[in-house]
């Protein structure tokens, strides 16, 4: 009869197999499964069976179990890469097209590719972030959150560059905010609804902190731009919100 | 596809026999293996690696959700997670057993008309 000692070890053993699934599927299975062949393990010793050739078995059966997930793993991801690559270059149109048509918009072909990048990274944020949570709350969260955000740092960069005032860089305290946010709640609904109020707050201080040193009759247009950015930031943490108290339900 | 597709679809052996075995109610993990062993008499042995791969896949069509957490009082004290059936994981269980029981009767008739 095997010994708790062994049944143990085992377990170990199992545990490093599991974690050569890929990491979404381990983090929503891994348990139920380590905790399942625990069971079979139990039931096998309490009824005077042997356990090697049992979990020599179980180990071939998992290990397959591992290669069609990571299989089907890195078809899922190609294909969200490639419909990224295409939204992205959708998106390219924009200002490929206004190159054409608009007199003096005279982007070099550097331009075109960082923003190509930009947009690309962005479309896989969404998609691979999106993918966290099923409930509507939490993707449109998401998408409001990233197209707040890209649009911040682009306003932002290029007003850097227009103005060459530097206090500006200080607009990015905002969305370092977001990323921070984002990774120390780990991407659940309750810590992004709060990550998306104190982005929404940081940028409201900065607003009125801020001296703009723009003409009166820019601060006007100034406000109402801070103001939507802030009611963005709020709407996507509301929307954050409702996942989290749906999902708690 | 589709949830309404999968609903239609022919089912594979590990799926149907997971939706039997969550028929008369929920189940854990390992619940449902055992289950799955003793409807098919022995016949079926369902190891975790096929058991979740599947459970996975078929939460992703709509045909079982998780329901909760908690100790199954029958067994030790660590809190499983259980799964039901959703009402697309009962037609498509329907649908298959419809199935099954249209080739029985023509399987049966075709063997009457050879004796």
């Amino acid at each position: 009869m095997a010994s708790e000692i062994a049944v143990q070890r085992y377990r170990a053993w199992y545990a490093m197999l599991l974690r050569l699934y890929p990491r979404p599927f381990r983090e929503r299975f891994g348990e139920g499964i380590a905790q399942t062949f625990h069971d079979l393990c139990l039931q096998r010793r309490n009824a005077n069976r042997g356990l090697f050739g049992f979990v020599l078995w179980i180990f071939f059966e998992t290990s397959k179990g591992v290669i069609m997930e990571n299989t089907t793993h890195m078809t899922q991801l190609s294909k969200t890469m490639l419909r990224a690559a295409l939204v992205a270059l959708g998106l390219l149109m924009v200002p490929l097209v206004a190159s054409r048509v608009v007199e003096g918009w005279n982007w070099p072909p550097g331009a075109f590719v960082f923003t190509y990048v930009l947009f690309f990274g962005t479309a896989m944020a969404y998609a691979l972030i999106a993918r966290k949570m099923g409930s509507w709350a939490y993707k449109g969260g998401v998408g409001v959150a990233l197209v707040a955000g890209f649009a911040l740092g682009w306003s932002n960069m290029v007003h850097v560059a227009d103005s060459e005032n530097p206090a500006n860089l200080v607009y990015f305290s905002v969305l370092a905010v977001g990323v921070v946010g984002a990774w120390l709640a780990r991407l659940e609904a309750r810590g992004l609804a709060r990550t998306l109020f104190a982005m929404a707050a940081l940028l409201a201080l900065i607003a009125v902190l801020l001296p703009t040193g723009a003409p009166p009759y820019l601060n006007r247009n100034m406000t109402i731009g801070h103001g939507v950015f802030v009611a963005l930031f709020i709407a996507s943490g509301l929307m954050f919100r409702h996942a989290s108290l749906a999902g708690l339900k | 596809m589709t949830k309404k597709d999968t609903a239609q679809a022919p089912l594979t052996p590990a799926v149907l026999h997971i939706l039997l075995a969550l028929s008369p109610g929920e189940r854990h993990g390992y619940g449902i293996m055992k289950q799955v062993e003793a409807d098919s008499q022995g016949k079926v042995k369902m190891g975790p690696g096929t058991l979740y791969g599947s459970v996975g896949r078929m939460m992703e069509a709509g045909l079982i959700r998780e329901s909760d957490k908690r100790v199954d009082p029958e067994m030790d004290d660590e809190r499983r997670i259980y799964y039901e059936l959703t009402g697309a994981g009962r037609t498509a269980l329907e649908a298959e057993l419809r199935r099954y029981r249209s080739v029985v009767a023509v399987a049966e008739g075709r063997l009457a008309y050879g004796q």
